[in-house]
C-alpha cells in the first residue's frame, strides 16, 4: 500500500528504550533517537499496518491505529477500486 | 566525488530474511573459517515475510507418501508439467532434513508429547506444521553467535560485475547515505519477490534483487507468473487462507461449484475468475459462509485454521490484527487482492544464476528455479511451501559455496564500477523536481492489480497494462528523492516498473493458459507447442525474450496429448 493514512500512538513514559520496535519494522517506517533513546515514527505514510511493532513491545507502549479507507485494493469495481 | 567505503568478505549473502539467514548458517557450518556477510536493508532477522505471514512449514509425511508420488501430483494439479520434477524430488525428499536444521538453529518447531511433530493435514498429500513468528529471529541469534557479520539497514544498490563475474556488491546507508563497495568472492541474493506495494504483509518484496540481477545480465524465467492474488475482506484486507472452497454469490449460490468439483488446495486463479465474472455479470458482492462445513474441510482450512495460530507470538499478532480488522468489516465479504509474488531469478540446482558467481534463493528464485512450475511462488498453491523452500534453496545453494569456496578473498573491490554504480544510484538525490517514488509505483499498481489485467488476461485488457507499465518507465526518468529513505524507495519503484515490464512481456508470449497462468483468448493448455519456459534477459537494445524447451522427455511424469 502506498499513502496511507495510518496513525501510531506512542507513549513515551512507557518506553523503556529497548529498539525492538525499531528493528521490527520492515519498511523502514521508524527511527531511532538514539539522544532520547526511544523510536521516532519517521515515515507513517509507509506503514503497512502490519502491528509487528505493536506485538513485540513488551511494555505496550505502540499502538497502530489504521485507517483502512486509505488502502486500494484496485479492482475495477468502483467498491473495491 | 562522493566516498567510497571499502569492505571485503568471502561471500556476501544480500537479505536477512529467512533464506539468506538459512544459508549463512549451513555455509558457516560447512567452512567455519569463511567470512559470511550479511546485508540487509533494515534490520536482518526482523525482515523479510517469514515472520508476517502464517509462520506455516509445508510437512510432508514420508512414511504416508513417497516423493515419487508428491512429485506425481504436483506435476498434474499444480505444475501444470512445467516445475522442474528432479529438483521437487529433492525438495519433499530433504523435507524432514530441513526441519532438523532448523530445530537445530533454535527454532522451535512445536512437538507433541510423544516427540513428534505437530501436523496439521490439508490435503492428501499435504500437510503444514506452524512455528512460531520469532523463527528468523532465534536463527539471527545463532548466526551471531557462529561468527556470521551483519550490516542492517544497508541497502544493495547494484550487482558488481568483472568479465561477466559477480565479484561484490555496492550498496547505501539509508540511515545516512554512506556508499559501500564490498569485494566478495561469491554473492548470494536473498532479496525476496516482487509485490508491488499491494499488499500489506508483503509489501517487503519489492524486487530490488531481481532488478539488480537483471541489470548485472542474468537471465529470468516464468516471470509471466508473478500474478498471485488471494481472497481478501474488503476493508480490512485481511486474507482468509482456502476461502475459495465457501464463495457464495449476492444469490446464494455456491459458487465454488462453477470453477472445481473438489475441495482446492490452495487458491486458484479459476477462484479470481469466478469472482470477477460473478462482479461482472451483476451477481456481486462475493462472500464466503464457512458453515456448516462440508466434510472435506475436516483439518483443513476455513474455521479451522484458528487452531493453526496456538503460538504465543502469533496469537498475538493474529488477535491484534482480526481486532482491527472485525471494527470495520462486518462479515465475510471478499474480494481480490493482488499480490504478485514475482520470483524469476533463473537459477540451477545448485541456485546458481547465469552469472558466473552470482546466486539467487528463496522468493526471489523460486519461479526462476522451475520448482513450483506453472504457479506463482510461494505459496504457488503449496501452503507452506515459502519458507521451507527458502531454507531448501539455502542449503542447495550452501553447498555450491562451499564446494566453490577457496578461501580468503584478497580481490580489491573494482573501483570503476563503484563509482558508475554511486552515480546512478544518487541521481535522484541531485535533481531539484520530479517524480516521487510512490507516484511511480502508482501506476504500476494501475497497470498490475486489476485481475482482469493481470490474471484473467487478453490481448487487449494486457495493452492497458503495458500502457501505463510505459508511462510508469517514463516517469521514472524524472524520479527525485529528499533523503535516504526517499531514495530507498526509488530504487525500490524502479525494480516495480521492471517487473511489471517483465510480467506483460513475458505474458504476451506465452499463447496458451497453464496452471496459474490464464489468457482468455488462448482458454486451452497447449502441451504441443507450449512445453516451454519464458526468459527474458537484459540485451543492448532493451528486454529481449526468447523460450527455452522444458525437458520433459527426461521426467516421469508426462502429458498424455505429447
Amino acid at each position: 500500500m502506498i499513502n496511507t493514512k495510518h496513525r501510531i500512538e506512542f507513549d513515551s513514559e512507557k518506553c523503556v528504550g529497548c529498539q525492538m520496535c525499531y528493528k521490527s519494522c520492515f519498511v523502514d517506517v521508524i527511527r531511532w533517537d538514539s539522544e532520547k533513546k526511544q523510536p521516532i515514527f519517521k515515515y507513517v505514510e509507509d506503514c503497512e499496518h502490519c502491528f509487528y511493532c505493536q506485538s513485540v513491545c513488551a511494555k505496550e507502549a505502540i499502538t497502530v491505529i489504521p485507517d483502512y479507507s486509505s488502502e486500494h485494493l484496485l479492482q475495477s469495481f468502483p467498491e473495491y477500486a | 566525488m562522493r566516498e567510497i567505503n571499502k569492505v571485503n568478505c568471502d561471500v556476501l549473502i544480500i537479505g536477512g530474511g529467512v533464506g539468506g539467514l538459512a544459508c549463512a548458517l549451513d555455509l558457516k557450518e560447512k567452512q567455519p573459517e569463511a567470512d559470511v556477510l550479511v546485508v540487509e536493508k533494515n534490520f536482518a532477522g526482523y525482515s523479510g515475510k517469514a515472520n508476517r505471514g502464517g509462520g506455516v512449514l509445508q510437512y510432508f509425511e514420508l512414511d504416508r507418501i513417497t516423493p515419487e508420488e508428491f512429485v506425481g501430483f504436483h506435476a498434474t494439479q499444480i505444475g501444470a508439467f512445467l516445475g522442474d520434477q528432479e529438483l521437487m524430488m529433492r525438495y519433499v525428499a530433504t523435507n524432514h532434513e530441513m526441519l532438523d536444521k532448523l530445530v537445530a538453529w533454535g527454532v522451535n518447531v512445536p512437538k507433541k508429547e510423544d516427540g513428534t511433530y505437530h501436523v496439521m493435514p490439508t490435503g492428501p498429500f499435504t500437510s503444514m506444521i506452524c512455528v512460531d513468528l520469532d523463527i528468523t529471529l532465534r536463527m539471527r541469534r545463532r548466526a551471531q553467535k557462529l561468527g556470521i557479520r551483519f550490516m542492517d539497514k544497508t541497502a544493495m544498490a547494484d550487482i558488481l560485475t568483472k568479465d561477466g563475474r559477480a565479484v561484490g556488491a555496492t550498496a547505501f546507508s539509508v540511515l545516512d547515505g554512506s556508499f559501500y563497495a564490498i569485494s566478495a568472492a561469491q554473492v548470494v541474493l536473498a532479496t525476496g519477490s516482487q509485490n508491488y506495494r499491494i499488499g500489506s504483509m508483503w509489501s517487503s518484496g519489492r524486487g530490488d534483487g531481481i532488478a539488480a540481477a537483471y541489470r548485472a545480465g542474468a537471465q529470468m524465467r516464468n516471470a509471466e507468473f508473478g500474478n498471485f492474488a488471494q481472497l481478501v475482506r474488503v476493508k480490512s484486507h485481511n486474507e482468509i487462507v482456502f476461502g475459495e472452497n465457501f464463495m457464495y454469490n449476492a444469490k446464494g449460490e455456491h459458487i465454488t461449484k462453477n470453477f472445481t468439483d473438489h475441495r482446492e488446495t490452495d487458491i486458484n486463479s479459476t477462484a479470481i475468475r469466478e469472482w470477477y465474472y460473478q462482479m461482472k455479470n451483476g451477481n456481486g458482492p462475493v462472500h464466503l459462509d464457512f458453515g456448516p462445513p462440508p466434510p472435506q474441510a475436516e483439518g483443513g482450512g476455513g474455521p479451522n485454521m484458528e487452531r493453526m495460530w496456538n503460538r504465543p507470538y502469533g496469537v498475538k499478532f493474529r488477535k491484534l490484527n482480526d481486532e482491527s480488522g472485525n471494527t470495520v468489516d462486518r462479515d465475510l465479504e471478499v474480494c481480490p487482492m493482488f499480490i504478485g509474488e514475482q520470483s524469476p531469478i533463473k537459477v540451477d540446482h545448485g541456485m546458481r544464476t547465469t552469472v558466473d558467481g552470482l546466486y539467487a534463493i528463496g522468493d526471489c528464485s523460486y519461479c526462476g528455479s522451475a520448482l513450483a512450475g506453472a504457479v506463482p511462488a510461494p505459496p504457488g498453491r503449496n501452503r507452506g511451501s515459502g519458507i521451507l523452500n527458502a531454507v531448501f534453496a539455502a542449503l542447495q545453494c550452501a553447498a555450491s559455496l562451499s564446494e566453490a569456496y577457496t578461501g580468503k578473498n584478497t580481490a580489491e573491490v573494482c573501483m570503476e564500477a563503484a563509482e558508475k554504480s554511486a552515480e546512478e544510484l544518487y541521481k535522484p538525490m541531485e535533481r531539484t523536481g520530479g517524480a516521487k517514488a510512490t507516484d511511480v509505483v502508482a501506476i504500476v499498481q494501475k497497470a498490475m492489480a486489476p485481475v482482469e489485467q493481470s490474471i484473467i488476461m487478453t490481448e487487449e485488457r494486457m495493452a492497458k497494462g503495458v500502457k501505463l507499465v510505459e508511462e510508469a518507465k517514463e516517469l521514472a526518468k524524472t524520479l527525485c528523492a529528499d533523503d535516504w529513505h526517499a531514495l530507498l524507495n526509488c530504487r525500490e519503484a524502479e525494480a516495480a516498473v521492471l517487473s511489471a515490464e517483465m510480467h506483460y512481456k513475458a505474458s504476451a508470449v506465452r499463447k496458451e493458459s497453464r496452471g496459474w497462468f490464464m489468457r482468455e483468448d488462448y482458454p486451452q493448455m497447449d502441451n504441443k507447442n507450449w512445453l516451454k519456459w519464458v526468459i527474458v534477459q537484459k540485451g543492448e537494445n532493451g528486454m529481449e525474450i526468447s523460450t527455452e524447451d522444458v525437458p520433459i522427455d527426461k521426467w516421469p511424469v508426462k502429458p498424455q496429448d505429447i
